[in-house]
């Protein structure tokens, strides 16, 4: 498709309002998703829970090719399919809903770099940890990844993903890293954080932005995911800040709409909770 | 090429299938023999020694199965039409680029006063052969090479290879033949291949990356095949617009099936046959030997072909197929069956019937097919003889139907859906046969029973396909 019919179409998109039936696909929540993936389904499905726009989440085994860009989770919204929290947060905007419509200049920009920092240090950390460190590797992601695959395609399949992942980490110089390095990097991140986080209920003040949704994403599944060891989630322990951001988000935004809409388990992917 | 000598008597004609024209054509017959018959039939004569001379790598016990049945001639008539026989059975191999046949009377010290000596001087094909081609279409070059190894273990065994490399794809193809000495029909071979295809009617992109293994033989008059394969197939959209429906089918599966295949083929050619039938079933059971791909399919064609007055020939056939999933998993868009198009219901475009989602199509459970031909030479006939008999007009008649099923239903109303809504089309057109495995057509075709969804090519159409309904 051209930019000029993108264009238009992304136009025509905007002019509609969003629909009740939009949903969100993720991979099988049970034996398939992986931290990374699962942080980034959490931290879409808060950006358009602190939104109010209704989505339901679907689990499905080919959710990652079935994704335009290859990455999960992605939005089918009528019949425009978007994936990754970036374009939907674009995606969002240009239908008039937006979180960082209250912000100046100054600090848009300091939300980018922040989300930026958190895709680079904490994301690529998650991967590492995953694919990289070959004892997560070996007992959880390619088991979870592979699972509904049958011998010998299971095994190809999660070698191919594996090789793809180290390719990467090694084009962004990570391959060299050390497992405490790595750990090291994230607590770093987390300090960043929590200094900018303070005192105040979210990033910037009373209102949350994709920052938090962002953020809340990647903590929250690594504070409840179990992996090999507990190193990761220790890191996030120590800022008690950064933990009660975490109820809060969970409380305000999952728990308590849940309630109030009485929605089944099955029409949100958050997973265990915190309390 | 392609003579018999025999010394001291004159030459008889002997066709083999390199001339021009297409053997099917030229009903060679016993008749040519007949004007000497009288002189040499009594003679009764032995054949003492067969040699073969210019073998390389070939082994000489593979050989002597082919050749086993000259030592049975009687009479020097019989000697040449069973020396006849035998070059064609090893041209047949496919391993020698020449075959001449020498009959001498039998020399040396035990020979026989009516004593025959045979020898056949081959010529083989190099150990390796290759070729070089260059693709251009559908918005894509593309460079193809191929290499061959005919004969590598010196009894007939091929070993080809092929590999594409284009500017948006790669594929490529190895196989292993290997004939079962002297009954060159039952075989058995190897691939082991990658193949991508681009379904734009589907929206669809289909890499399939497989092995599979075959064995084939004849039993009486029909010839089977049996077949395990292994297939890695990833599905993907061909476009960001691809269909939601096309979207969910994308990823990987794996299909391991079981297939056997039965064809009995009486018709004197494959592509403009003048008489004969064709019966072609064909049954594939996946999920049973492993992968995640669980169906039972059957297929079949029928093809019957009569010749009527001047020459024309009146051709009818019928298809049709069942897919019948396992479990609770739905069927794959790369397993259902597509109809539609110029080689198949004429005036639809190509696998343009039946279910769609945003206009791509999705494929069927069930199909059937029919066609009715009227083939004549061209009007005026010209070039008779010679270029002009690759053409010939035909007036068709096709109908068919394909669509999904609810298994649930019973038999009755599953007939009843396949005869409800049934896509036809009438027209006429002009075929051109391209050597004996292709044709091309040039229709004018009227489409009728269109149904909603359906995409039509209403007025002239053009196709070009091996397969042709």
């Amino acid at each position: 498709m051209s930019l000029a019919a993108e264009a238009f179409v992304s136009q025509i998109a905007a002019a509609e309002p969003w629909p009740e039936n939009a949903i969100l696909y993720q991979p099988l929540r049970e034996d398939q998703i992986l931290l990374s993936d699962c942080a980034s389904s959490l931290a879409v499905q808060a950006y358009l829970r602190m939104l109010g726009l209704p989505v339901r989440v679907q689990c499905r085994a080919n959710a990652e090719y079935m994704s335009p860009s290859g990455k999960v989770p992605f939005i089918h919204v009528g019949n425009q399919v978007v994936s990754e929290l970036g374009p939907i947060v674009q995606f969002t905007r240009a239908k008039g809903h937006s979180l960082s419509d209250g912000l100046d200049d100054v600090q848009r920009a300091e939300m980018k770099a922040y989300m930026e920092l958190v895709n680079n240090m904490l994301l690529t950390a998650e991967l590492y940890i995953q694919w990289c460190d070959e004892n997560t590797a070996a007992e959880i992601t390619r088991p979870r990844y592979s699972s509904p695959y049958s011998w010998p395609l299971n095994h190809i399949l999660a070698y191919q993903k594996q090789w793809e992942v180290r390719r990467k980490m090694s084009a962004i110089g990570w391959a060299g890293k050390t497992l405490e390095q790595v750990y090291e990097d994230v607590s770093q991140c987390c300090q960043a954080l929590s200094q900018r986080l303070g005192t105040q209920p979210f990033f910037f003040n009373k209102q949350p932005t994709e920052l938090d949704a962002l953020v809340f994403g990647h903590l929250f599944t690594i504070l409840t995911t179990r992996l090999t060891t507990d190193e990761l989630s220790e890191k996030i322990k120590s800022y008690s800040n950064l933990l009660s951001f975490c109820r809060r988000i969970e409380q305000t935004y999952f728990e308590s709409q849940d309630r109030d809409s009485q929605l089944g388990a099955s029409d949100y992917s958050k997973g265990p909770s915190l309390m | 090429m392609g003579t018999v000598h025999a010394r001291s008597l004159d030459p008889l004609p002997m066709k083999g299938p390199e001339l021009g024209v297409q053997a099917d054509d030229l009903d060679v017959g016993d008749a040519e023999y007949e004007p000497q018959q009288e002189v040499l039939e009594n003679k009764d004569v032995v054949v003492q020694r067969v040699h073969i001379d210019g073998l390389g790598r070939t082994k000489e016990d593979f050989l002597t199965y082919e050749i086993a049945d000259v030592f049975r001639a009687k009479n020097l008539i019989d000697v040449m039409k069973k020396s006849h026989d035998a070059r064609q059975r090893l041209l047949r191999l496919g391993i020698f680029r020449q075959v001449e046949v020498i009959i001498d009377t039998s020399h040396g010290e035990d020979a026989l006063p009516n004593g025959l000596d045979i020898t056949f001087d081959v010529k083989e094909f190099r150990r390796l052969t290759g070729s070089y081609n260059t693709m251009v279409g559908n918005n894509e070059g593309s460079m193809v090479l191929g290499l061959k190894l005919p004969n590598v273990f010196g009894r007939a065994e091929k070993l080809t290879f092929q590999f594409s490399y284009g500017t948006k794809e790669t594929s490529y193809g190895l196989s292993f033949f290997k004939p079962q000495a002297g009954r060159f029909e039952r075989n058995f071979s190897v691939n082991l291949y990658k193949v991508t295809g681009q379904f734009p009617w589907s929206s669809l992109r289909e890499t399939d990356r497989g092995i599979s293994t075959e064995f084939s033989f004849p039993i009486w008059k029909t010839n089977h095949t049996l077949k395990w394969e292994g297939v890695w197939r990833e599905l993907g959209c061909l476009a960001r617009t691809a269909s939601f429906a096309v979207r969910e089918e994308s990823g990987h599966s794996l299909k391991s099936s079981l297939s056997h295949a039965m064809v009995i083929d009486t018709r004197n050619s494959p592509i403009l046959p003048k008489k004969g039938a064709l019966l072609k079933i064909n049954q594939e059971l996946a999920g049973y030997t492993g992968g995640d791909a669980r169906f039972l399919k059957e297929d079949f064609e029928i093809q019957l072909n009569r010749r009527l007055f001047w020459d024309s020939v009146l051709s009818a056939s019928l298809w049709g197929g069942l897919l019948l999933p396992f479990g609770d998993k739905p069927t794959s868009i790369a397993d259902r069956f597509y109809l539609g198009g110029p080689t198949s219901v004429r005036g639809f475009s190509m696998y343009s019937i039946g279910p769609q989602s945003e206009g791509d199509y999705l494929g069927g459970e069930v199909y059937w097919a029919g066609g009715l031909h009227l083939y004549t030479p061209l009007p005026f006939r010209p070039g008779r003889g010679g270029f002009g008999d690759l053409f010939r007009t035909h007036f068709f008649l096709n109908a068919g139907n394909l669509c999904n099923l609810n298994y649930g239903e019973g038999p009755r109303a599953h007939l009843s859906r396949l005869a409800e809504c049934v896509r036809w089309s009438y027209g006429a057109g002009i075929v051109l046969r391209l050597g004996n495995i292709a044709r091309l057509e040039l229709n004018y075709c009227i489409p009728m029973g269109v149904q909603s969804g359906d995409r039509i090519c209403d007025g002239v159409q053009f196709g070009a396909g091996i397969r042709f309904l």
